[in-house]
């Protein structure tokens, strides 16, 4: 497998292990190192803001304590694209750039709706054999997220 | 036991302030009258002033009685409200949520007005008016506007209201020292729910349903204090909780809160409900400002602002962005499961599903999870409406207050 294939294949595992809530699948797809943050601009307040932020110990307290909470428990579907990838061999990574449409199915009915839209920044780790997420934003152009979710995008 | 149709609908053995009729959540006619004897009476926020730096920086905002509003910083400096409506043909003046705008001009006809709301320019104004009608006539209809409690923008759309000061009264005296200093925004979302926005309120006005929230009963209900916090009630339908310690670190993943508050114990957590339907939240870091804006008795948008210190230091703000996110924002352990419920109350209590009562009949002698904050808050309501609010349909003089 190329090294493209490769990342592009990390990626759409990261989502479909979201989407099937294999929690301890998707931080075998992470670095040590792992970053994580949700963020998206505000015309309203003209400022950047940071929704979601974790590293790698972070997102699995987050994982843990997720049956502790009352949650939606509508499926999503992450729907990843990935646009571009630029390697850089020096510092064995890789900048990938990917739009994500994120749908929610009601459990009620199974209809579908469109939940969110934007991008994902990934920097993957090429150095350990296989490639590894090691920071990842999700940048939200939708703002209005309804009741929320608890799950990371 | 379960009960007939009957049953279900006989009225609750507690005192008539101690229960509602779920009609006041549903009733068309019922929130039209609130947008007229509530909404267009009481100081509303409509923003933070930290959200107009500049001369000529102005924010848009919907008010909840129905009329658009435009809220600008003039060249002097002074916050205004105006409609958002061009008074030749009623259209939109100002599209976009934010902007800044030294002329105020529409996009129709290219009528212009400035941040004080005067008329400056009607195009071909005396060949089509001649001396009938000129700038003098075409201002801009102006909404009462002050600036308090933390730096947020007031509007009241009554000429004729009281001042803020006396509005708010002695509500805010638990937080007079914690927001004495400049406060700046950091997040602001919203959300969309089909629920009335009673319902919201009351969720803010009620600490009895920590027990939806793991987070709070890990942290709060279990810890020493919790059950000392008590509810005091301020007259136009305000309340306020008192403060405990929260002991964050007792959640997996969660470590005790570092940067604090000026003026806030450590771990402390202060809330004030402003009727009717803002929420002052400091929670040991952070300051959440929750507006409730109905769209109708069964649909509303709630504007979420999370704010610190305007004097922050990057590390301090980046931890209160953390803290904030933790339990609040989109995806905040607490903020979901408080839309869950009241989305679940509103899908129960939708006209034609036979909900009937809800009950605020808990006495603990004001501490926390009485349910006396809702029956103050519904007193106040009933007062303004000419109404009680376990008999909606029918007016009266004389309210029962609790």
């Amino acid at each position: 497998m190329d090294s493209r294939h490769a990342i592009s294949e990390l990626i759409c595992k990261s989502c479909m292990t979201l989407d099937e809530r294999k929690f301890g699948d998707y931080l075998d797809l992470c670095a040590p190192d792992y970053h994580y943050t949700i963020t998206a601009y505000s015309p309203e307040i003209r400022k950047d803001m940071t929704w979601l932020e974790h590293d790698k110990t972070g997102m699995q307290s987050l994982f843990a304590n997720l049956p502790k909470h009352n949650s939606d428990q509508s499926p999503l579907s992450r729907h990843v694209t990935v646009y571009t990838v630029e390697q850089d061999d020096d510092a064995k990574e890789a900048h990938v750039v990917s739009a994500l449409q994120v749908f929610r199915t009601t459990l009620d009915g199974g209809a579908t709706e469109l939940f969110a839209v934007g991008k994902i920044h990934d920097r993957v780790r090429l150095s350990d054999g296989q490639p590894r997420l090691l920071d990842r934003n999700v940048r939200l152009e939708t703002r209005m997220l309804g009741f929320g979710y608890h799950v990371p995008f | 036991m379960s009960r007939n149709s009957a049953q279900w609908k006989q009225r609750p053995d507690f005192p008539e302030t101690h229960f509602v009729d779920t009609e006041i959540y549903t009733d068309g006619s019922i929130f039209l009258a609130e947008q007229e004897r509530i909404f267009n009476k009481c100081w509303i926020i409509a923003c933070h002033e930290s959200e107009l730096t500049g001369a000529y920086d102005y924010r848009t905002f919907n008010h909840p009685g129905g009329a658009p509003l435009i809220v600008i910083r003039g060249e002097d400096m002074t916050v205004r409200s105006f409609y958002n409506i061009c008074p030749h043909r009623g259209n939109t003046l100002l599209y976009d949520p934010v902007g800044n705008a030294k002329r105020i001009t529409c996009i129709f006809h290219a009528w212009s007005f400035n941040a004080k709301g005067d008329c400056i320019d009607i195009s071909r104004g005396k060949q089509g008016y001649q001396e009938r009608f000129g700038c003098e006539n075409a201002g801009l209809r102006e909404v009462k506007t002050e600036i308090g409690f933390g730096g947020f923008v007031w509007v009241n759309i009554d000429d004729d209201s009281c001042s803020l000061r006396e509005y708010i009264g002695e509500a805010m005296g638990m937080l007079d020292e914690q927001l004495s200093m400049p406060l700046e925004i950091f997040h602001y979302h919203k959300a969309v729910v089909n629920t009335n926005y009673k319902l919201w309120h009351d969720t803010n006005s009620e600490f009895y349903h920590d027990y939806m929230h793991y987070f709070n009963r890990i942290t709060g209900m279990m810890q020493p204090g919790y059950f000392d916090r008590k509810y005091t009630g301020y007259p136009n339908g305000h309340a306020s909780v008192g403060s405990m310690s929260i002991k964050y670190d007792a959640y997996e993943g969660s470590k005790q809160r570092g940067v604090g508050w000026p003026g806030l114990t450590p771990g402390g957590w202060v809330l004030i409900d402003i009727f009717p339907g803002m929420t002052y939240n400091l929670r040991t870091s952070v300051l959440r400002m929750d507006t409730a804006i109905p769209l109708g008795p069964n649909k509303l948008v709630i504007e979420f602002r999370g704010l610190g210190l305007k004097s922050d230091t990057p590390e301090q703000r980046a931890e209160r962005v953390h803290d904030h996110n933790q339990i609040w924002g989109p995806f905040g352990r607490n903020l979901h499961e408080d839309l869950l419920g009241v989305h679940g109350q509103g899908l129960a209590m939708r006209e034609r599903t036979d909900s009937k009562w809800v009950l605020h009949g808990r006495e603990e002698n004001m501490t926390i999870h009485d349910e006396g904050g809702m029956r103050h808050f519904y007193a106040e309501w009933s007062k303004r409406m000419g109404r009680n609010a376990f008999d909606p349909q029918h007016m009266i003089d004389t309210p029962v207050v609790g």
